[in-house]
């Protein structure tokens, strides 16, 4: 048992020795709760008495028990609390199934719904496709407000545009886009389209016309511009406003050029250079002739900015239109330029300027018709030319009145014949007076007419005149006479044109006169040398010639053959022309010779017993030749 | 939908191909910037009717018949990128017409005053002739001398030295040229432009004067010309 005790000893000392050890090896200085436990008794005591020691424990006890017992009633309220917490969470439970069954129910309810929007959800997809194709197609077939702006302007009188057309031609495809749509079966869209761009088309035209046709009255400075030139394009399918437009034109150019007529006649260019054309109205010819150049050149430009009017109108045929337009715009200047020209014609006395003037006149007036045809211009052309024509008649018929009156007296007559009878001096005259207006240069073609009127009217007064003087004369004086005047008139005539048929009559009277005077002188010749008894047994079936006669006969012809111009009648030789005289002198002889082979023939039959060795020793041919021969 | 749609698209393509084909409104109608115009003269026979043929055709005129009065011919050349119009009066040379021809110098801004080389006579007339152009033109007025049937050298009778020395003493401008080979005619038409092309640069034509000889057309008019500028320009009227 010692051991055993010895053992519990040794295991008490062991404890305590462990203890010990353990409170020794406590580092107090180390151990915070040690520190705190002991820093709280040192504030425990006031003072450090028996009493506060012995009541230590309890008073440590003490304080335990109040803390434990502000614990519990810690606790208390925190469980009170919890408590309340609970309740709360179960009544919410409780509402939270309420609700959750109300939830139920409703989700029940709301499934409808649901289904309704999200058709509904589908149909608004599908709307909005709808009017996506719906914009879509109001884009391609209607005109935005824009556009509708520049169709018709945003305010009245608004010029037109450019993009005006552009917009139109979108208003004309689309009533052509229009077919397509109804081929596709939209008739009743097409239909109310097509009439809206239809009256769209034509809104817009109206406008369009309008402008046009008052740019058109404003088109002072020839300037046509690219608008007017498309609008005239667009306007070829409305003829009524596309002529009115035109018209409209063609009065404004009208003014324009009788205006710039005026100026050219009285002001001329700038700073008077050119001059004024009225500056030469003193110099007929020149003044007549630059107004119609004026006119003439001033024509193309017309022509090129009608041209340029419608140049773009390509759809129907504009020429008569054209034509028509150019006419109108021209005729304006008919008035001054017929003013001018009739004072000229009524205070010109010279008949050469008239016949000029004539002249110039009927140029122009082919000029002008090859340019503008038709119209009040060529009208007056023709009515100026022919009263021109007729003045100028007028005035050389009085000229020619004039030179054939004898101072004296009033009725026509010429200054009688001189012995020379040669043609008076005032035939003289009046030929000179024809052969000038005949020189003067006349342009135009075809001016046989006015050649042929002009001669007659010099001439047939003139024959008459010399026919009437020369009524007294005896038949060779006058045969002389009349064939000297007419062949001075021949011999004037025959160098220029268009006289053929005027020298063929004088001719054919010159002939009559030659056969006058070759008989004459025939039967004078006859008288001569004795032919008259023989001749007229000759005629007779007489063959008897008596030798006497034939006798007398031969020694006359011997001296006539020696000298034929013995005989000749004295006015023969107051023959002008020396063919004239040959012709009477030839003819004349050829009768002499004619008989003179007739009694040679008869003297030498020898039935007739006649000795042709004595008498007529010349042969016809001799003779012939003698008086023939030149 | 679908058929429409397809319906819609085909639209669209037309619309774009119209719209590329609608012209361009913008272009100037005139197709060219200015009108000269122009007189030819000189004696009958020298061949003033063919110099103008061969300048507006480009081909000899062979048995040209005598020109009745006057004869007009026209054709757009270019000078300094501008597209002139030349407005040709060729005149008669015979003196029948004479009365007539002179009425057409009037407000000429360029005359072509031709004669013969291998005839003097057309030669020693050119004085007269000059003395015309110079009374019935404005002094602004571009004479230019032409010595026409420069092909003919083995019959001519006046030298160019000669007629080089009468153009200077002058004023004038001189080429010699063939209306049959065509030798220099475009040069005597071109250069008279170019003189009064330079005269109108240099101040000394009035563009806006009647009968000046030159009209004025602007390759761009101005939008606002066409409405509201036309009454202003009334008294300046280039026509």
């Amino acid at each position: 048992m010692t051991s055993a005790q010895d053992k519990s000893q040794d295991a008490d000392q062991d404890r305590i020795q462990r203890r010990v050890n353990k409170i020794l090896e406590t580092r107090l200085e180390s151990d915070k709760d040690t520190l705190d436990a002991l820093n709280g008794l040192s504030s425990f005591f006031g003072e450090n008495t028996l009493k506060n020691r012995r009541n230590l424990r309890s008073q440590i006890e003490h304080r335990s028990v109040g803390i434990n017992e502000n614990f519990l009633k810690a606790f208390r309220e925190v469980k009170l609390s919890l408590d309340a917490v609970c309740d709360d969470l179960d009544t919410m439970a409780t509402s939270v199934q309420t609700m959750k069954t109300d939830l139920e129910t409703s989700k029940a309810l709301t499934k409808d719904l649901i289904e309704q929007t999200n058709t509904m959800q589908q149909e608004r997809e599908r709307l909005e496709v709808h009017q996506q194709i719906a914009q879509a197609f109001l884009a391609r077939f209607q005109l935005s407000v824009p556009e509708h702006q520049l169709l018709y302007g945003t305010a009245k009188d608004a010029p037109i545009v450019p993009e005006f057309f552009k917009v139109l031609d979108r208003v004309q495809s689309i009533h052509a886009e229009c077919r397509l749509l109804m081929q596709c079966g939209y008739q009743t869209a097409a239909l109310d389209i097509m009439e809206e761009m239809t009256l769209h088309q034509e809104g817009a035209l109206e406008r369009l016309y309008r402008w046009t046709q008052n740019h058109c009255r404003n088109l002072e400075n020839n300037e046509i511009g690219p608008l007017v030139v498309e609008a005239m394009s667009r306007l070829q399918d409305r003829p009524v406003l596309f002529k009115y437009v035109i018209d409209e034109y063609a009065i404004a150019r009208r003014a324009v050029l009788v205006r710039l007529f005026i100026e050219a006649l009285t002001e001329g260019g700038p700073g008077g250079n050119p001059r004024p054309i009225e500056l030469h109205a003193h110099d007929p010819k020149r003044y007549i002739g630059d107004m119609f150049a004026w006119l003439h050149q001033s024509i193309p430009n017309e022509k090129e900015n009608l041209a340029m009017l419608f140049k773009k109108c390509d759809k129907h045929d504009i020429s008569e239109q054209m034509q028509k337009a150019l006419c109108y715009i021209v005729d304006g200047v008919c008035h001054p330029l017929k003013v001018r020209v009739e004072t000229i014609l009524s205070s010109e006395k010279d008949t050469i300027i008239l016949f000029t003037i004539s002249n110039l006149l009927r140029f122009y007036q082919q000029i002008m018709k090859q340019v503008v045809l038709g119209g009040s211009l060529e009208q007056c052309l023709i009515d100026l030319q022919k009263s021109s024509e007729q003045i100028y008649l007028n005035a050389l018929a009085s000229q020619v009145r004039s030179v054939l009156q004898r101072p004296a007296g009033s009725t026509l007559a010429l200054e009688p014949p001189q012995r020379d009878l040669v043609p008076p001096a005032s035939v003289a005259r009046l030929l000179n007076m024809l052969k000038e207006i005949l020189s003067v240069a006349t342009m135009v073609d075809g001016r046989q007419a006015d050649i042929t009127k002009i001669v007659s009217c010099v001439i047939d007064p003139l024959l008459q005149s010399v026919q009437e003087s020369a009524a007294h004369l005896p038949t060779i004086d006058m045969g002389v006479y009349l064939l000297n005047c007419l062949y001075h008139m021949q011999s004037t005539l025959a160098v220029y044109e268009y006289m053929d048929e005027r020298v063929e009559r004088l001719q054919a009277q010159s002939d009559a006169q030659l056969d006058t005077l070759t008989s004459e002188q025939a039967s004078s010749l006859v008288a001569n040398l004795n032919l008259g008894p023989i001749y007229t047994i000759l005629q007779s079936n007489q063959t008897k010639i008596e030798t006497n006669l034939l006798k007398i006969f031969m020694s006359k012809m011997d001296a006539f053959l020696e000298l034929p111009d013995v005989l000749l009648l004295p006015q023969i030789q107051l023959i002008m022309s020396s063919s004239h005289r040959a012709t009477v002198q030839r003819r004349a002889f050829n009768v002499i010779v004619a008989i003179y082979k007739q009694i040679y023939d008869r003297v030498h039959d020898p039935a007739n017993g006649f000795q042709p060795d004595q008498m007529l020793q010349k042969t016809p041919e001799q003779v012939s030749h003698i008086l023939l021969s030149p | 939908m679908n058929k429409m749609r397809s319906v819609v698209n085909k639209l669209h393509e037309r619309i774009d191909y119209l719209i590329e084909k609608c012209p361009n409104m913008t272009a100037a109608p005139y197709n060219y910037n200015y009108i000269f115009k122009y007189i030819i003269i000189g004696d009958m026979g020298v061949g003033k009717s063919c110099l103008l043929h061969q300048f507006t055709e480009k081909k000899f005129m062979a048995n040209c018949p005598h020109t009745i009065g006057v004869e007009f011919g026209t054709r757009i050349i270019e000078v300094d990128d501008k597209k002139i119009k030349l407005q040709i009066w060729d005149t008669a040379g015979q003196e029948r017409f004479r009365a007539v021809t002179r009425s057409y110098y009037r407000g000429a801004a360029g005359a072509l005053m031709v004669y013969d080389i291998t005839r003097r006579s057309t030669y020693n007339h050119l004085s007269s002739w000059l003395t015309d152009t110079r009374n019935l033109t404005n002094p602004s007025t571009v004479i230019f001398l032409i010595g026409n049937k420069s092909d003919l050298e083995s019959t001519r009778e006046v030298t160019y030295e000669e007629a080089k020395e009468f153009a200077d003493e002058n004023g004038l401008m001189f080429l010699e040229a063939s209306a049959m080979t065509g030798q220099n005619v475009e040069e005597a038409f071109l250069e008279t432009a170019r003189k009064i092309y330079q005269n109108i640069q240099e101040g000394r034509l009035d563009l806006n004067a009647s009968e000046s000889g030159v009209q004025h057309r602007p390759s761009q008019p101005s939008r606002t010309s066409l409405t509201n500028e036309a009454s202003p320009n009334r008294d300046q009227c280039s026509c």
